[in-house]
């Protein structure tokens, strides 16, 4: 099922990734992405901007509660979900 | 006790005129300038000079890392490395919280202030990026350096505009001798050829238009240039214990301010911190052989400079051979005495004074021998580095043979 979320941020995870992790999943952990946790912080916020939703974590707790690229989607579709 | 001497076992740079110390002074000991063209964003509308570094070599560091640092601050990095690579210290082998770091910045992380506020004001963008604040702080250099080679003694940036370096010399050595650390990584670091800082100097009307050419009668302004330079000091008793190589004695250091303009220099300012650099390096006025000038190329300077160097050598300053390297790798504002540092240690080292390039009129208020465009072979015994900095913030340093 084409799942036009996931995709979305599955290109942006990308774009700040390390181009050595290959191809990057929903099972891809956060941790092995090479990404600095305040470059996460920052596709939280072009998550928020694009969807008009509000991401309550702050920056220190953005890396810890999410642990997979699978992690990051259900968080948005949920505040979606909850704005609609 | 006996005051503990402080030595020079390791050595990093780079400027437009190399990507390591070699390299470096090769151009230096040639008189080959480093200035040319300046090619930078949003800097298009006429044709600019700078002392660019040509390529950055390429260097080993974490993504992650990499993305939370500006150019200056990375460049304090790699020159840290080369240093602690020729003086054989590492934090893995040794006791990592008895070495630390003191890097000197006149600027900040200027890349990042301009690429945001181009981004906010110009392109609209809702919010600056994550990393503007780690990335623009003016002790990053210093942190990034202690980050990327684990040292977790003392750490700090010091900043005194153009005359960071040395203040950052003389404070690292105090933290040897005061018996906070055995190691301590020194020096400074500027990447101001951007935007906002060219056009700020742009302003002062200070700046040259063909070229820099200290204590030449046709000089008019400085032109601006970027690098970094990192010493590696320990105290003469660990050097040696450990086996290493020294490659000089941080003999002194004299620090002063004018407490005058902000602009403009005094004589006394810079006369003082030359002689509380003798007093404290006890050396006497004949034992100087090289003075690296501060040597701006600004009309006012060298004239003042010229005037507070006679003051202080009286008659020895005839036997002197000076010189301003700024000439050739530009003045690199807070790096400027860490490149300068590479200068004299590698004078004393090769016995050469290195030249002032560019020169090409006498002026009878610059009458010292400024050792113009050929490097001289002589016996260098002991050099003395002056930094003057905007602000009558003045620190002079002395290294000796050893």
């Amino acid at each position: 099922m084409a799942d036009q979320l996931a995709d979305e941020i599955i290109a942006k995870v990308k774009a700040h990734a390390d181009p050595e992790v290959g191809e990057i999943t929903l099972d891809t952990d956060l941790n092995a992405l090479g990404i600095h946790s305040l470059e996460l912080t920052e596709i939280i916020f072009d998550l928020e901007e694009a969807h008009g939703i509000e991401i309550e974590m702050n920056t220190v707790d953005a890396w810890n509660s999410l642990k997979n690229v699978g992690d990051m989607v259900e968080a948005v579709r949920t505040l979606i979900a909850k704005k609609a | 006790m006996a005051r503990q001497r402080i030595v020079i076992t390791g050595l990093g740079g780079i400027c437009a005129l190399g990507n390591d110390v070699a390299s470096i002074w090769d151009s230096m000991k040639a008189g080959r300038s480093g200035i040319g063209e300046l090619s930078a964003p949003h800097l298009e509308d006429k044709p600019r000079i700078a002392a660019q570094i040509k390529q950055l070599p390429a260097f080993d560091i974490d993504r992650r890392r990499l993305v939370a640092i500006d150019r200056f601050a990375l460049l304090a990095v790699m020159t840290a490395d080369e240093a602690l690579r020729q003086a054989g210290v590492s934090a893995t082998h040794m006791d990592p919280t008895r070495i630390g770091a003191v890097v000197g910045t006149g600027i900040f992380g200027a890349e990042t202030a301009d690429e945001n506020y181009w981004a906010l004001l110009v392109e609209n963008k809702s919010r600056a990026s994550v990393f503007t604040v780690p990335r623009i702080m003016p002790s990053a250099p210093a942190g990034q350096v202690s980050m990327v080679h684990g040292l977790r003694g003392p750490v700090f940036g010091v900043t005194s505009a153009c005359a960071s370096s040395n203040h950052a010399f003389a404070a690292a050595a105090d933290q040897i001798r005061l018996g906070r650390a055995d190691i301590m990584l020194a020096g400074g670091a500027d990447a101001p050829l951007v935007f906002g800082v060219v056009r700020s100097w742009e302003a002062l009307r200070a700046l040259a238009r063909d070229t820099c050419r200290p204590f030449s009668a046709d000089r008019d302004g400085l032109v601006l240039g970027e690098g970094a330079g990192i010493m590696v000091l320990e105290s003469y008793e660990h050097a040696t214990a450990r086996g290493a190589t020294i490659l000089a004695e941080l003999a002194g250091a004299g620090m002063s301010a004018d407490a005058g303009d902000i602009v403009a220099p005094t004589i006394e300012g810079p006369t003082t911190a030359m002689q509380a650099c003798l007093a404290d390096a006890s050396l006497a006025v004949e034992d100087i052989d090289y003075l690296n000038a501060h040597g701006t190329g600004t009309k006012a300077n060298d004239q003042i400079e010229t005037a507070a160097i006679r003051r202080v050598f009286g008659k020895h300053a005839d036997s002197l051979s000076v010189s301003s390297t700024k000439s050739m790798h530009a003045h690199c504002m807070g790096a400027s005495g860490a490149i300068e540092a590479i200068a004299c240690i590698m004078a004393i080292r090769d016995g050469i004074v290195p030249p002032t390039a560019n020169y090409r009129e006498k002026d009878p208020d610059c009458d010292l021998d400024v050792t113009p465009n050929v490097a001289k072979e002589r016996k260098v015994r002991a050099a003395v580095s002056n930094a003057f900095a905007f602000g009558g913030t003045n620190a002079v340093v002395a290294f000796t043979s050893v």
